[in-house]
């Protein structure tokens, strides 16, 4: 590390772990106060790197070597940075959300929910930051290991088999990943991210087939493409918060995060170009976008159909990369982010609908429009931003994902890229017409909400936030600005380096 | 370099047994104090002479004065000093477990035992340091009649196990001991490397075949390589818990240290490449004990049970590693023996303590801890996800590098089953972990205190185990690269 400022990326992943330690350590009473402190550390350093990161510099630092020539080491470039910032300042948000929630849904054990819950934002920052491989592996098993008591935690039956089945989904991943490390290390002899990838010519033909295999089941496990998807439906029974921040945002985002930094930085287009990886990648996406649509369509359980929908929208991210060009890239990137909004706003209302009057299903949500109508209007516009409508956030990155294919002449996926935003709509809109229609007289009436003004504003003022903000990136491109900088800065620095 | 530090090292423990059992017999209460100060003595004379030898190269020592071909040499050289290192300094946090135990169940029994585990020690050590074929087999002697009377100590069921112990370690002694013979045969000597120095030119390549073959077998049975494994896990847990914490960390890793040098260092790297059917063996063995051993564990009931099974998974990744023979795979097998020593060390004096105090045996019955003995919590979470092999623990690090030298040997499929062992100790470590962390039952009547010396103990373990593996690097290259065999 040369100076301070290249320690910042550090700081922001050690700010987390270090308030994870203090929950557990400290008072119970402190836990919301330490989560908001590491929180807004964690923001706060991450936004200071982000002028230096935006001009082109890598702040970087060495911590201690594991194995001999490889690092415990932090790099944080366009690409990390853009997943950083999205995860740390969805903390922020999240946790207010988070204070509310425990308190409507009095949860238990919470010096273990919000230490966890540090914990798993930490592994996040630290799979956004990670310089080599060895560092990204570290920290995505980290994260599979304190994002499951979090699923674990209603302790129920359902809660006991959903953390079961993603341990297993979870950690089979990282075995594969930490295969395809150990062979990377020993074709390349070298792990240090590269844009452009540090493959080319190392490894060629069924070797090439086999490690992009593994690193593709490692990635994606928690990037849920099918048939490795069914564990994120299943980890619906975690507390809302989580639902909102780690299985629709860090941990689903590391997976595909992983996706861009295997392909783009460890591979690179050019050794892939003579691969079937990426075709097959391609097809696993398309099966899943089109198959997600459709089980979607059939959850009654509203949080199982976000699930569902979330599946649905990381395989955009993954085909975005698939296709390895650099529009593709830039829609990926850019959809890393946009999709992280909307789907973390949904997931809010759904926690907030379930907190205050225990419905989970899309068919009893009947007239409650008019009870929390701030609730139903940010799921309006967040699904509309999800739909990819023009001038909601999501229609700028699936405008790139398209271009992406018409330059890689993948028509297919086009058409599919098009058509998904009907299948959004098929499952996104049931939700809002449902709770707009007035009950029939003689129904049964719902529950009154419960809980004091102080809580209805903790519950919705972060949902009305995250939603504002999806339409005004869609609004005033110049929102966006620091956003597309960035995932060009990424597109350039790969495509640029291989051509 | 000569000097009498090898045979010091052997000869602490040997008389601390002999002082031990005299004064522990006129007063009682003097055998723990002798035994502890014992353990002391020899941690440290182990911690400075190993770094003697990695200062200034091996130590040398001919008993009497009688040169090697006539005399038996003893040498502490980098392998032997990180493995006696390891075992004293292990020892440290173990026994004043089984001295509590012990002086609980006030059985007439004390002076005896503690008397049996410095014997143990100075057995082990002296299968470590000894230079000389036969020795080694006095010492294995020593080290396996000690732990066959701490296994008989145990309650219901020990005599039985005991005797089990005792049959198929008789059996392992016997072969290895028709292996040395043979040996002996082939090359007129029973010094380590004289024997390795005749090796190429031996007249018949039949009886260093038949010597190498007895040998591997015989130390692969006191070292539990599956399938013949059957004695552990009624040894460990039908032992004293006490025992189980002194024996299940040491007596196989030392056995299979043992198997390292005498493979490598008497045979040589070449002798074992050319041949194949040894190292076939022990990596087949290996790769199977590991899902084996895992999927058993997940089965079992009685904790220690299931933690001896779980030894036998990772003697598995040792054995694999040895089998591989190039540089990455033999680090992997040093590393991973010196981390499942303190892994293991630390499960089974929690399993110990969690027994002693709450009456606990069985994994079922870990929900009743919940909030209880955090530090014994946590000290079995941590020791479980080092044996999963999750970063940055110690276990890691040591599966790393043997499926790093899997991979350069080619050997895909014993990499395969590597992994797939790793997924399923992974379901019986969890299995653990929700009984501990996340079940509903709770403990009615509560001892006020605490078992205090296993959780300092278990705490400072589980912290190596940390340490072992954020600094794995320095360990790898200040103690384990200069161990390794030349010719790899």
């Amino acid at each position: 590390m040369q100076n301070l400022g290249d320690a910042y990326g550090m700081l922001a992943v050690t700010a987390p772990f270090a308030a994870a330690v203090a929950i557990a350590f400290g008072p119970p009473r402190w836990a919301e106060v330490f989560t908001y402190l590491a929180a807004g550390a964690t923001l706060w350093c991450s936004a200071h790197l982000l002028p230096a990161v935006a001009t082109g510099a890598m702040p970087s630092a060495k911590i201690l070597t594991l194995v001999p020539g490889l690092d415990l080491s932090f790099r944080v470039d366009a690409l990390g940075l853009t997943f950083g910032l999205l995860a740390s300042a969805l903390w922020v948000v999240t946790s207010v959300y988070s204070s509310g929630y425990v308190r409507a849904d009095r949860l238990q054990h919470r010096r273990r929910y919000f230490g966890c819950f540090a914990a798993s934002i930490g592994s996040a920052l630290g799979v956004a930051y990670a310089g080599n491989l060895l560092t990204f592996l570290l920290f995505y098993e980290l994260l599979t290991l304190a994002t499951y008591p979090l699923v674990l935690h209603k302790e129920s039956p359902a809660a006991v088999a959903a953390a079961r089945k993603y341990l297993l989904y979870a950690l089979s991943g990282g075995l594969a990943l930490t295969v395809a490390t150990i062979w990377t290390w020993q074709v390349a002899g070298t792990l240090d991210f590269a844009p452009g990838g540090f493959l080319q010519g190392k490894v060629s033909g069924a070797g090439l087939t086999a490690l992009f295999a593994l690193f593709a089941f490692g990635c994606g496990v928690k990037a849920a493409v099918m048939p490795l998807h069914s564990w994120l439906p299943s980890a619906m029974v975690a507390p809302s918060p989580v639902s909102a921040l780690l299985h629709a945002v860090a941990v689903v985002k590391a997976g595909v995060f992983g996706f861009i930094r295997v392909l783009t930085f460890v591979f690179g287009p050019q050794s892939l170009a003579e691969s079937a990886g990426p075709a097959l990648l391609l097809t696993a996406c398309i099966v899943t976008i089109v198959l997600g649509s459709f089980v979607a369509v059939r959850q009654d359980n509203l949080k199982r159909r976000l699930a569902y929908s979330t599946i649905v929208h990381l395989s955009y991210i993954v085909m975005g990369v698939a296709l390895l060009t650099p529009n593709g890239l830039v829609g990926s990137v850019l959809h890393l982010v946009n999709h992280g909004l909307a789907k973390i706003t949904l997931f809010f209302c759904a926690g907030a609908i379930y907190a205050t009057t225990h419905i989970e299903n899309v068919s009893e949500l009947r007239g409650l429009a008019y009870r929390m109508p701030w609730t139903f209007a940010a799921f309006a516009l967040a699904s509309f931003g999800l739909m990819g409508v023009p001038c909601m956030a999501g229609f700028v990155s699936k405008y790139f994902l398209c271009q992406g294919t018409i330059e890689a002449g993948e028509w297919l996926s086009l058409g599919v890229l098009l058509s998904a935003s009907v299948f959004s709509a098929a499952y996104l809109v049931p939700v809002l017409t449902i709770g707009c229609t007035k009950d029939e007289p003689g129904a049964a009436e719902h529950p009154a909400p419960h809980g004091g003004g102080g809580l209805r504003a903790a519950l919705t003022l972060p949902l009305v936030g995250t939603a504002l903000l999806v339409a005004i990136f869609g609004m005033f491109p110049a929102a966006m600005n620091a956003q597309y900088d960035l995932a060009r800065q990424v597109a350039a620095r790969v495509f640029g380096g291989a051509s | 370099m000569n000097s009498p530090v090898p045979v010091l090292l052997f000869v602490v423990p040997f008389l601390g047994a002999l002082v031990c059992a005299c004064l522990g017999w006129a007063y009682r209460p003097m055998a723990r104090i002798v035994t502890l100060t014992t353990l002391l003595a020899g941690a440290l004379l182990s911690g400075w002479s190993l770094a003697q030898v990695l200062d200034h190269g091996a130590v040398r020592c001919a008993m009497g004065g009688w040169r090697p071909p006539l005399g038996i040499e003893w040498v502490l050289d980098p392998v032997s000093g990180l493995a006696v290192f390891l075992v004293c300094g292990v020892l440290l946090f173990t026994v004043p477990n089984l001295c509590i135990e012990l002086r609980k169940s006030a059985s007439s029994r004390e002076v005896s035992a503690l008397a049996c585990v410095l014997l143990l020690l100075s057995g082990l050590i002296g299968m470590l340091v000894s230079a000389d074929l036969f020795n080694v087999f006095v010492h294995l002697e020593v080290a396996s009649l000690s732990a066959y009377a701490l296994v008989a100590a145990g309650g219901r069921g020990a005599p039985r196990a005991a005797l089990r112990y005792l049959i198929m370690g008789s059996v392992g002694a016997s072969l290895y001991l028709l292996g040395v013979g043979f040996v002996y045969a082939a090359t007129g000597t029973l010094n380590m490397a004289e024997a390795a120095a005749r090796m190429p030119s031996v007249p018949a390549p039949q009886l260093v075949l038949a010597g190498s073959a007895f040998i591997a077998i015989g130390l692969a049975v006191k070292m539990g390589l599956f399938p013949l494994h059957g004695w552990m896990p009624g040894a460990y847990a039908k032992s004293p818990a006490g025992a189980a914490s002194v024996m299940a960390p040491l007596v196989t890793k030392v056995s299979a240290v043992v198997m390292l040098r005498i493979l490598f260092w008497v045979f040589g790297a070449a002798y074992l490449r050319d041949q194949r059917m040894i190292l076939e063996l022990l990596g087949w063995g290996g790769a199977l004990a590991m899902v084996f051993g895992s999927a058993m564990a997940f089965a079992q009931d009685d904790f220690r049970r299931l933690l001896a099974y779980s030894s036998v998974a990772q003697m598995g990744v040792v054995a694999l590693g040895l089998a591989v023979a190039n540089t990455s795979g033999l680090t992997g097998a040093l590393l991973h023996i010196a981390n499942d020593a303190v892994m293991k060390a630390a499960l089974f004096v929690a399993a110990g303590a969690l027994a002693l105090h709450y009456g606990i045996t069985r994994v079922d019955d870990l929900s009743r801890l919940r909030g209880r003995a955090p530090v014994l919590n946590a000290a079995i979470a941590i020791a479980g996800l080092s044996l999963v092999g999750i970063p940055p623990l110690c276990g890691f690090f040591g599966k790393w590098w043997t499926l790093s030298g899997a991979l350069e040997a080619g050997r895909h499929a014993w990499a395969a089953l590597l992994i797939l062992g790793s997924l399923v100790s992974a379901a019986y470590v969890f299995r653990i972990l929700e009984k501990l962390y996340f079940a509903k039952e709770e403990l009615r009547s509560v001892p006020e205190n605490g078992p205090r010396v296993a959780a300092w103990s278990c705490g400072a373990l589980a912290l190596t185990i940390v340490v072992l593996g954020l600094f794995s690097e320095r360990v790898v290259s200040w103690a384990i690269v200069p161990a390794l065999p030349a010719g790899l």
